[in-house]
């Protein structure tokens, strides 16, 4: 494929991730949040007990849905491959501290683009952290750093993850009492759209992420390091769908007040997605990248998958987590925190390009 | 001169190559690895040279393919790719 056909083809696809995200809001889900890979992963969490707050918790179709769309996909083309053993325990700490970002800000990069295409204001400065927090990553690449090499491993090592999406699609479906949901007009985990079509939508992005090699955080770092808009070209047509989705639809209320499941406090919208961008430049892939390489086998990735996972019920348990009324103080302490351990694990991780 | 791609396990082994291409006259670039030479994001490093070094010291050297008329010919696999 050449550069000029991937181009085409990652337009269209964020075009048609964009418009399933507003698809998926009229069809119940929360507002701009057609797809949120953090806020599904805190709503899973939450569906088994992780956490106890009972306004998030759903084990989310979509989720599943981009894993398993994404395994297909690659098994198709011949390119499940599986591989990991690259500073696993590390990946998993930069996950955890990801979703710690993630849950200040109240949003994934992907949700972060929905938010902007919603007219939220506040998602803007996120934005602006993000940036931030990538060039930080990029500058510690071009310095050298490095999570080291994967190694190829067994079958069943890249069938694991998976797998575990399944036995969590086939909990959904049978609904045990030891499941968790959020009642109907109990919070966000409670809005939700069919979970068959939420299934769906999840296995169609799956696919296609997996295709184009959709990335939020890949996007602006080739932009940086390769002046390469390829990737980039699928962020902004997720945001242009979103946009006139949500024109079309009635959802566009531009505006900083007032925005659904988002908070008003610039700093802390800055500096969550600050640390998000950084981690994930770190990690080599935004949340959903994670997700759709580990559907491809990629073992490392499903780690960083549990420490998203992981982060997502502390954030929970320990009050990290913002509301609408805007961060906490435990909150904001943990994102500090998060600054400091990824800067420590980049320092680490960089050394001298003769060693 | 020839036209080659190589891709990496690492960022910092395509940082690495490019520095030691340059080094040896080679002109090279780091780029985005093309989507048909991998489902990898990472990057990669386009270089022209005689004839493509395969020697691999540091373990690094995911793949080299040589660019022929507009086609990715495989001339270097690792072992465990």
């Amino acid at each position: 494929m050449d550069i000029k056909k991937e181009r085409i083809m990652i337009l269209a696809a964020g075009l048609v991730i964009g418009v399933i995200a507003v698809v998926l809001v009229l069809a119940g889900n929360p507002a701009n949040m057609g797809f949120c890979i953090a806020c599904f992963i805190r709503d899973t969490a939450g569906g088994l007990g992780l956490h106890r707050a009972e306004a998030v918790q759903y084990i989310r179709p979509e989720i599943i849905g981009i894993v398993l769309g994404a395994m297909a996909l690659s098994l198709g083309r011949k390119e499940f491959s599986v591989r990991g053993g690259s500073s696993v325990m590390t990946r998993f700490i930069l996950g955890f501290f990801v979703m710690v970002g993630c849950l200040m800000f109240l949003g994934c990069p992907f949700r972060m683009i929905l938010r902007i295409g919603g007219g939220d204001g506040n998602a803007l400065l996120g934005l602006a952290g993000f940036v931030c927090g990538i060039l930080c990553g990029v500058l510690f690449l071009s310095k050298g750093y490095s999570l080291k090499r994967t190694y190829r491993q067994p079958l069943s090592e890249g069938l694991v993850f998976p797998a575990v999406q399944a036995a969590f699609l086939v909990l959904l479906v049978m609904a045990p009492a030891f499941l968790f949901f959020t009642a109907a007009d109990g919070g966000p985990g409670g809005k939700h759209a069919p979970m068959l079509l939420s299934l769906a939508a999840g296995l169609i992005v799956g696919g296609l992420a997996q295709y184009t090699r959709l990335c939020m955080v890949g996007g602006i770092r080739d932009l940086v390091l390769f002046r390469e808009p390829k990737l980039i070209i699928g962020f902004a047509a997720i945001l242009a769908a979103a946009f006139l989705g949500n024109l079309v639809t009635g959802n566009f209320h531009p505006g900083f007040a007032g925005q659904a499941v988002a908070h008003t406090d610039g700093l802390w919208n800055f500096l969550g997605m600050l640390l998000v961008g950084y981690g994930c430049a770190l990690l080599g892939g935004c949340p959903l990248r994670q997700l759709v390489m580990a559907g491809e086998g990629n073992t490392d990735s499903a780690v960083t998958a549990l420490g998203l996972l992981t982060g997502s019920a502390f954030c929970h348990n320990f009050g990290l987590a913002s509301s609408g009324a805007g961060p906490t103080e435990n909150g904001k302490i943990a994102v500090v925190i998060g600054i400091v351990v990824v800067t420590v694990i980049a320092l680490m991780n960089t050394r001298k390009e003769n060693k | 001169m020839r036209s080659y791609i190589a891709t990496f396990y690492s960022h910092f082994g395509a940082v690495r190559f490019r520095r030691e291409c340059l080094a040896r006259g080679n002109p090279a670039k780091m780029m985005p690895v093309p989507r048909a030479l991998s489902s990898s994001c990472g990057t990669c490093v386009a270089f022209e040279a005689e004839e493509a070094e395969t020697e691999d010291p540091y373990g690094e050297i995911e793949q080299i393919v040589e660019i022929a008329d507009g086609k990715y010919i495989p001339i270097y696999k690792a072992e465990n790719l």
